[in-house]
């Protein structure tokens, strides 16, 4: 943290690698979104169009093959890095989810419906940040398997009866759109919506928050810097 | 032998009923004077390839037919003397079938359709086995295709087809069409129910209407009826579920490549899948599969091909996706939730602060 940011009162959330995989992610997902769902509800007039814009179906699943293996090497990268660099080790041990975080839950939930007197006080990832990132994580690595079971289809037809295929390919359908829905109304109401950072939390671009939103949103994140005298 | 009997003819006449190069064609000659020489049972010729061309042709022969009233010069109007120093030529239709013809000859666009044709191409480049109007109609037998003996009746339709086509007549009359076919049952399709009638194209022409890309539209013209189906036991689920399967959304993009429905079922040998013989029988799937999926392994026949997530027989595809169903719907529903009590505790909070 620079002294500009200190005396504008800005402070580092994330750091330029996790802004660049995070915007790479953000390129890929929508790519395999419009890609797949174009697929999966290709009776819909618009989806033909994308279908056609993207040169007919064979193109369209070159396009998203090309972009599922981006993503996967993506993910594959950030897990190196999570659990080798010093960064990530840090970054690695915030995102852990522990008994605190569902206390955390249940005790917002009280408190949002007012049975609790106090809202419950997160560090740098409270239970929102976590759900996101351990969703978008674990369901990365499941849809992968039903993609490349779909994929290497030669392979598949030789392993396993034909349900199995049809099963992936339901499953496969279905985890995309649970994910679109949970980015739709998790991550897009958190980073967007949510009044605190509306229209838009800076941190994917410019990497900062103010302190003053981190003492509000994250006050034991806040605490921390304060003791470790970098605010 | 012929040159004495054509003298014997000529002579028969008498050299004044000749006609001259003057003289009007067409009405003066008369059925009896045809018949003087064609209504011999021996007439005929035999061609330099050895083939035998009945010429034998009487009063009786257009009786019945829809030229029941013309005269043998209203369609051989190039015949205008006796005996024919040219070799008559091939009655051409168009003569009497054309748009606004005098003649009250029915009219339609099929002669235009036939030009356009794979048949009509080939005379058109001239191959000499290609066929004309009364090849697959009939000479002088023609009769509409609503009549039962017309050559292009629903059930004698295949037979004149066959006529050029044996092997594919051959095919087709022991698959489950011409078999159904042959038992009388009028439903199913002969040549023309997939090929059209006077719009028939190759099926490597995209114009044809069992082009890869159509095979599937054409099938479904029947096997999704339930009208039709109901009658036979068949289900006409494959139909839609082909269209929803990977293969079938292919198709409707123009893929050419990704299986049809007779890539897997067969072409003109189309067997129920009890039939040993059927490319779809059990045995023979992974073979089938193996075409275009080499390696397709016997486990992989097992069970349901036409699958339908929607339906409760689909077993574990359709809990599968009930689950996801209602996981997704779930799930939207507790975002929503969750939205709406964060928003409302947190103007709690902001009012707890100030």
């Amino acid at each position: 943290m620079s002294r500009a940011d200190l005396a504008s009162g800005q402070v580092i959330r994330m750091s330029l690698l996790f802004r660049v995989q995070h915007l790479v992610l953000t390129v890929l997902l929508l790519i395999l979104a419009v890609t797949g769902f174009s697929l999966m509800y290709h009776d819909n007039a618009l989806a033909q169009a994308i279908i056609r814009l993207e040169g007919g179906v064979h193109n369209r699943g070159i396009v998203h093959r090309i972009a599922a293996v981006l993503l996967m090497a993506n993910v594959a990268h950030h897990l190196f890095y999570m659990l080798l660099s010093r960064e990530g080790k840090r970054e690695f041990q915030d995102l852990i989810i522990g008994r605190r975080d569902i206390d955390d839950f249940l005790q917002s939930l009280r408190y949002n419906i007012g049975a609790a007197a106090e809202y419950p006080l997160f560090g740098k990832y409270g239970y929102k940040e976590k759900f996101q990132y351990w969703g978008a994580s674990v369901g990365t690595v499941l849809i992968s398997i039903t993609g490349f079971m779909l994929w290497a289809e030669e392979f598949s037809m030789r392993l396993f009866p034909k349900f199995v295929l049809d099963l992936a390919l339901v499953v496969h359908g279905y985890q995309g759109l649970l994910a679109f829905v949970i980015l739709f109304f998790w991550h897009l109401y958190n980073v967007h919506l949510h009044p605190s950072v509306f229209p838009m939390n800076p941190s994917w671009i410019t990497g900062k928050v103010s302190a003053e939103w981190l003492r509000r949103e994250h006050p034991l994140e806040y605490e921390k810097l304060k003791e470790e005298g970098l605010l | 032998m012929r040159r004495y009997f054509l003298a014997a003819v000529v002579f028969f006449l008498g050299a004044g009923l000749l006609p001259g190069p003057a003289r009007e064609a067409g009405a003066a000659i008369s059925l009896e004077k045809c018949t003087l020489c064609h209504g011999k049972p021996e007439f005929r010729k035999l061609l330099v390839d050895g083939h035998i061309r009945e010429l034998y042709v009487t009063a009786d022969s257009l009786k019945g037919s829809v030229h029941e009233k013309k005269a043998c010069t209203d369609c051989h109007f190039d015949v205008a003397e006796i005996p024919h120093r040219e070799r008559p030529k091939r009655v051409a239709c168009t003569h009497c079938h054309f748009k606004g013809n005098k003649e009250g000859a029915p009219q339609s666009d099929n002669v235009l359709a036939y030009f356009d044709s794979a048949h009509g191409q080939a005379i058109a480049r001239g191959n000499p086995k290609a066929p004309l109007c009364q090849d697959c109609h009939g000479s002088h037998g023609i009769n509409k295709a609503k009549t039962a003996d017309s050559k292009v009746s629903r059930f004698h339709v295949a037979e004149t087809c066959g006529r050029c086509h044996m092997e594919i007549y051959a095919q087709y009359k022991t698959s489950i069409h011409g078999v159904m076919l042959a038992k009388g049952i009028g439903d199913v399709p002969s040549c023309p129910g997939c090929h059209g009638e006077h719009r028939i194209f190759k099926h490597t022409d995209p114009q044809s209407s069992v082009f890869a890309t159509k095979v599937s539209e054409q099938c479904s013209k029947c096997h999704s009826s339930i009208a039709i189906m109901s009658k036979f036991g068949i289900d006409v689920e494959p139909a839609a579920t082909y269209k929803e399967s990977f293969h079938g959304v292919a198709s409707q993009f123009g893929s050419r490549t990704v299986a049809n429905c007779s890539s897997c079922h067969g072409i003109h040998d189309i067997r129920p899948p009890d039939d040993p013989l059927s490319m779809v029988n059990p045995k023979n799937v992974p073979a089938t599969c193996g075409k275009c999926h080499p390696g397709a392994s016997a486990n992989f026949a097992v069970g349901k091909m036409h699958v339908d997530a929607k339906k409760k027989d689909s077993g574990i595809i359709y809990w599968t996706a009930t689950f996801f169903k209602w996981l997704t719907i779930g799930t939207m529903l507790a975002l929503i939730v969750h939205i709406f009590l964060d928003m409302y505790g947190r103007t709690r909070r902001l009012r707890g602060e100030q």
